[in-house]
């Protein structure tokens, strides 16, 4: 069985703050949004070093989830049951209407409740295990999240949570639209959140990973000139030339899946439908690192892509893209049309020679050619972008890239702020300009769209690649 | 089908080790010696003796956690069975020195992207966490290597870089269903045909927070956990991991392998309850559990044993019981039962793909492993006809149910069948 999956719920909490129009409204600013200072007082943080995170306002969690039941959840639970629950407000589905084992709980997350995690270490170490609190060990497991989601709207389904850094937002995307395809779920709840706790942040820091404030000229002249850094010079650039690190984000997305069908019928507006998913993995990165696997990476998104070309209805038959959009390649050639052109990016996949052409390859070139914006977890690390740059000129092989999108300018690193901003790419949304770019980088090759009017999307393709190896791709279409 | 299996257990390293330390009745549960347990309210614990036996695959690696060598050696354990174990390679120095596990690809004869790694992992590299942050606290300074593998993610990740995939790979984190869950997301992957064979199991090690944090619930026996028995006082805590090669008949048998087991079906449910009481009633996995039979085609009374969760909590075995009695009937009280926990402890998020591979070897070997011996009475509230004093044989057994029950309440039942049982 395989059935037409949608979206029509879609509940967040950010640094941006509560709700699809809160996010909608920063992403079509391209504002960063006010940083805070992380706790440095746990004595974990190196100086000098990265100080500042996006956080999601708890406090105006208040309307979606009483004290009564916050006080009981750690903090990923208490933004991913309130996500939930504005999804299903949104829906206009009561959650009543979601209970029962007809409903599945996805939920990535790439650190879990880490200061609940935390605490309780620092108390068994410090003041012996007996001190171990049975509330922070209950809260301390990485599914507390999805079983808080369940036991609000009592959702008694396949209940799962996925760890896989960066790569884990897709992942979860991907396998609740599979359960609702399948018809193990009718619907499903799926989102990702993450907590920084000061410990997680250091630890980032230390690894090299977080931006830090290294102002240069032309930061120092914009500066002068009024213009508002945010974090104090510490910035995601994703795709920029200066970018140095990523932003540390908290917040929760959660998107309500359901059956194309049944949302119709239910009179509910679909906000994109989802036709493929797909994932792999780099061996040659490190643990915590990115590895130089490009061209197998791309290879691997084109294969994703040749599997579910039925889905995204093209034939096989390389037809011209409407251009005149603004693509987002710079430097490489331009309008490469047929099956052999072979790789003509200009920038090394790091792996060997690309992906080849074949014959074998009309349903994937076809479904890249098809394919109108692209939705990239590229957030400002040195290495992660570049290597996202090569994997998807080594996919498109010489074929003008559609539009990229970086929300992570906005949102920070965190994959719900991400998993809310594909969403609303394929529903049509405006995005701003790419929040932290300024200088394009000759060595990727591209650049981030700049934030003029671009029509509704047809077919969006959404990338996240994760520190570790993992890879992960969802294909959304508009509804 | 499975076509081989890799374990880590209290029993030792390997399948063999544990296979002979469950059937003889005997139990991994011993003091506590990875940490100091005089502290805490209890002190045992089922540990994999270390250091690991020489040839181990990872040794040389110090970014990897203790739960990434447990199950980098299921793996290759589990990859040898099956006749696709990748040779351990010489290879240039500077490419030792990046990654030091590193292996040939499995792919290698299978395809690019056509492996997959699954696993369940509940606190990955806690372990090594807790050393660098005691160190940070003032004890001794570990350097930022140790912490590289710290993730939930780590074990999987690390089977896969080691044995060169490039398919996909997940890691579920759904505390005691993690390995359950991990193996039925990899036999969906399979049967839609996104993978040609996948690496499907769980890796955990033992931890003071999780070792702290059960106690604080008061979830802990103090000595070796009795599940099902009267009297019982709550779970051991164990560490390990386990591995399934799991692939289509046809490739399995193209290479000259007998299937150890097929993977029939599995299922997945929540209670939707508690963040951690399971449901009383046990109807969230008892619907688990009907979920996986319906996904096998097979029904309740093709189910000649279960292998199961089997904790020792009061509270989790009669739920369990209640489930198999919805599920089974009339048959529940005579269906034989086994809990390997009572051997090797709570595996956490590697046990059910632990008892996955016990079950497998029941299937396999015809014969059902004991609890420990000296076993209490059974107890009247959850009245399992559990495997006792020495094992059961069951040589025409044709299919099984194992499930794993979580914290959270996640639920997650795997049918298992011999080979014969589901060709006929």
């Amino acid at each position: 069985m395989s059935r037409a999956v949608v979206v029509t719920g879609l509940g967040t909490a950010g640094a941006y703050g509560c709700g699809r129009a809160a996010l909608e409204r920063a992403l079509a600013a391209g504002e960063v949004p006010a940083p805070a200072e992380i706790d440095r007082s746990g004595g974990y943080h190196r100086r000098p070093g990265a100080r500042r995170l996006l956080l999601a306002p708890m406090t105006a969690l208040a309307p979606w989830l009483p004290p009564a039941e916050a006080r009981r959840m750690s903090p990923p639970s208490r933004l991913a049951v309130a996500a939930a629950r504005m999804a299903l407000a949104e829906a206009a589905i009561a959650p009543e209407e979601v209970a029962g084992p007809a409903t599945a709980v996805v939920i990535a997350t790439s650190f879990g409740p880490s200061s609940f995690s935390e605490a309780l270490v620092r108390q068994v170490l410090t003041e012996g295990p007996e001190a171990a609190s049975p509330y922070y060990f209950t809260e301390s497991v990485a599914n507390a999240a999805a079983a808080q989601i369940a036991i609000s709207c009592a959702a008694r389904g396949a209940n799962l949570t996925l760890c896989q850094r960066e790569a884990g937002a897709l992942l979860a995307l991907g396998r609740g639209a599979a359960e609702v395809a399948a018809g193990r779920a009718d619907r499903a709840l799926v989102g990702a959140v993450d907590e920084i706790a000061p410990l997680t942040h250091a630890l980032l820091d230390r690894f090299g990973g977080l931006a830090r404030r290294r102002p240069d000229r032309a930061e120092a002249a914009a500066a002068r000139q009024g213009e508002r850094a945010a974090g104090g010079g510490e910035v995601g650039r994703p795709f920029d030339r200066r970018r140095n690190g990523v932003v540390a984000a908290q917040g929760a997305t959660v998107l309500l899946l359901e059956t194309e069908e049944a949302a119709w019928r239910a009179g509910r507006r679909p906000l994109a439908r989802i036709l493929g998913w797909g994932s792999a993995f780099d061996p040659s990165a490190p643990p915590s690192g990115w590895g130089r696997g490009a061209a197998q990476l791309g290879r691997a998104m084109r294969r994703l892509l040749a599997r579910c070309a039925p889905e995204l209805a093209v034939d096989g038959k390389l037809t011209s893209r409407e251009d005149g959009e603004g693509g987002s390649a710079i430097g490489g050639p331009a309008t490469g049309v047929g099956a052999s052109d072979g790789p003509a990016t200009g920038v090394a996949a790091g792996d060997g020679p690309a992906t080849g052409v074949s014959a074998s390859d009309g349903p994937a070139i076809a479904a890249l050619r098809a394919i109108d914006r692209i939705v990239s977890g590229a957030a400002g690390t040195r290495a992660g972008d570049r290597l996202e740059a090569q994997v998807l000129h080594a996919a498109w092989d010489g074929l003008p890239l559609p539009p990229v999108l970086v929300p992570k300018g906005v949102t920070g690193e965190y994959g719900g702020g991400f998993l809310g901003a594909l969403v609303l790419a394929a529903a049509g949304a405006p995005f701003g300009p790419a929040a932290g770019f300024g200088e394009p980088d000759p060595a990727l090759g591209l650049a981030p769209h700049d934030g003029g009017p671009l029509p509704a999307p047809r077919l969006l393709l959404a990338s996240s690649l994760a520190a570790g190896g993992a890879a992960a791709w969802v294909v959304l279409g508009a509804p | 089908v499975v076509s081989g299996v890799g374990a880590v257990s209290g029993f030792g390293w390997g399948v063999e080790a544990l296979w002979q330390g469950l059937h003889a009745g005997a139990t991994a549960i011993r003091r506590l010696r990875r940490f100091d347990p005089t502290p805490h309210r209890t002190h045992l614990a089922a540990e994999v003796p270390l250091p690991a036996p020489a040839g181990a695959p990872g040794g040389g690696d110090r970014r990897l956690s203790l739960a990434d060598r447990f199950a980098l050696a299921a793996a290759v354990e589990a990859l040898a069975a099956a006749g696709l174990a990748p040779p351990d390679r010489p290879r240039p120095a500077a490419e030792r020195a990046r990654q030091p596990a590193a292996r040939e690809s499995v792919e290698q004869g299978i395809g690019e992207g056509a492996v997959g790694v699954y696993f369940g992992s509940s606190t990955g590299g806690m372990w090594e966490s807790e050393g660098f942050l005691a160190g940070l606290l003032g004890g001794p300074r570990r350097t930022l290597h140790t912490l590289a593998a710290q993730q939930v993610n780590g074990p999987g990740d690390a089977v896969a870089r080691a044995l060169g995939v490039t398919g996909p790979v997940a890691t579920v984190s759904s505390a005691c269903a993690s390995g359950a869950l991990a193996i039925g997301a990899a036999l969906a992957a399979l049967r839609t045909g996104e993978i040609e064979v996948a690496l499907a199991g769980g890796a955990d090690s033992l931890c003071q927070l999780t070792y702290a944090g059960f106690n604080a619930l008061r979830a802990v026996d103090e000595g070796p956990c009795r599940p099902f028995q009267s009297g019982r006082g709550g779970m051991s805590v164990g560490e390990g991991a386990a591995v399934l090669v799991l692939e289509p008949l046809a490739r399995a048998l193209a290479r000259g392998v007998t299937p150890l087991a097929v993977l029939a079906g599995a299922g997945a449910t929540c209670d939707a309850h508690h963040m951690t009481a399971p449901e009383p009633g046990g109807a969230g996995a008892a619907l688990a559990i009907a979920a996986a039979l319906a996904d096998a085609g097979l029904g309740p009374g093709d189910i000649d044993f279960v292998n199961a969760h089997g904790t020792g909590t009061p509270l989790n075995d009669t739920a369990e019981w209640r489930a198999l009695a919805e599920v089974f009937g009339a048959r529940a009280a005579s269906l034989p039962v086994t809990a390997t926990k009572a051997g090797v402890g709570h595996l956490l998020g590697s046990s059910g793909a632990l008892e996955a591979v016990v079950t497998v070897l029941s299937l396999a070997r015809g014969e059902l492993h004991p609890v420990p011996r000296g076993a209490a009475a059974v107890d009247p509230a959850c009245p399992v006809a559990l495997v006792v004093d020495r094992p059961l044989r069951l040589p025409a057994a044709r299919a099984a149910v194992s499930t794993s029950l979580a914290f959270g309440g996640a639920n997650a039942a795997l049918v298992l069948a011999r080979p014969a049982a589901t060709a006929a």
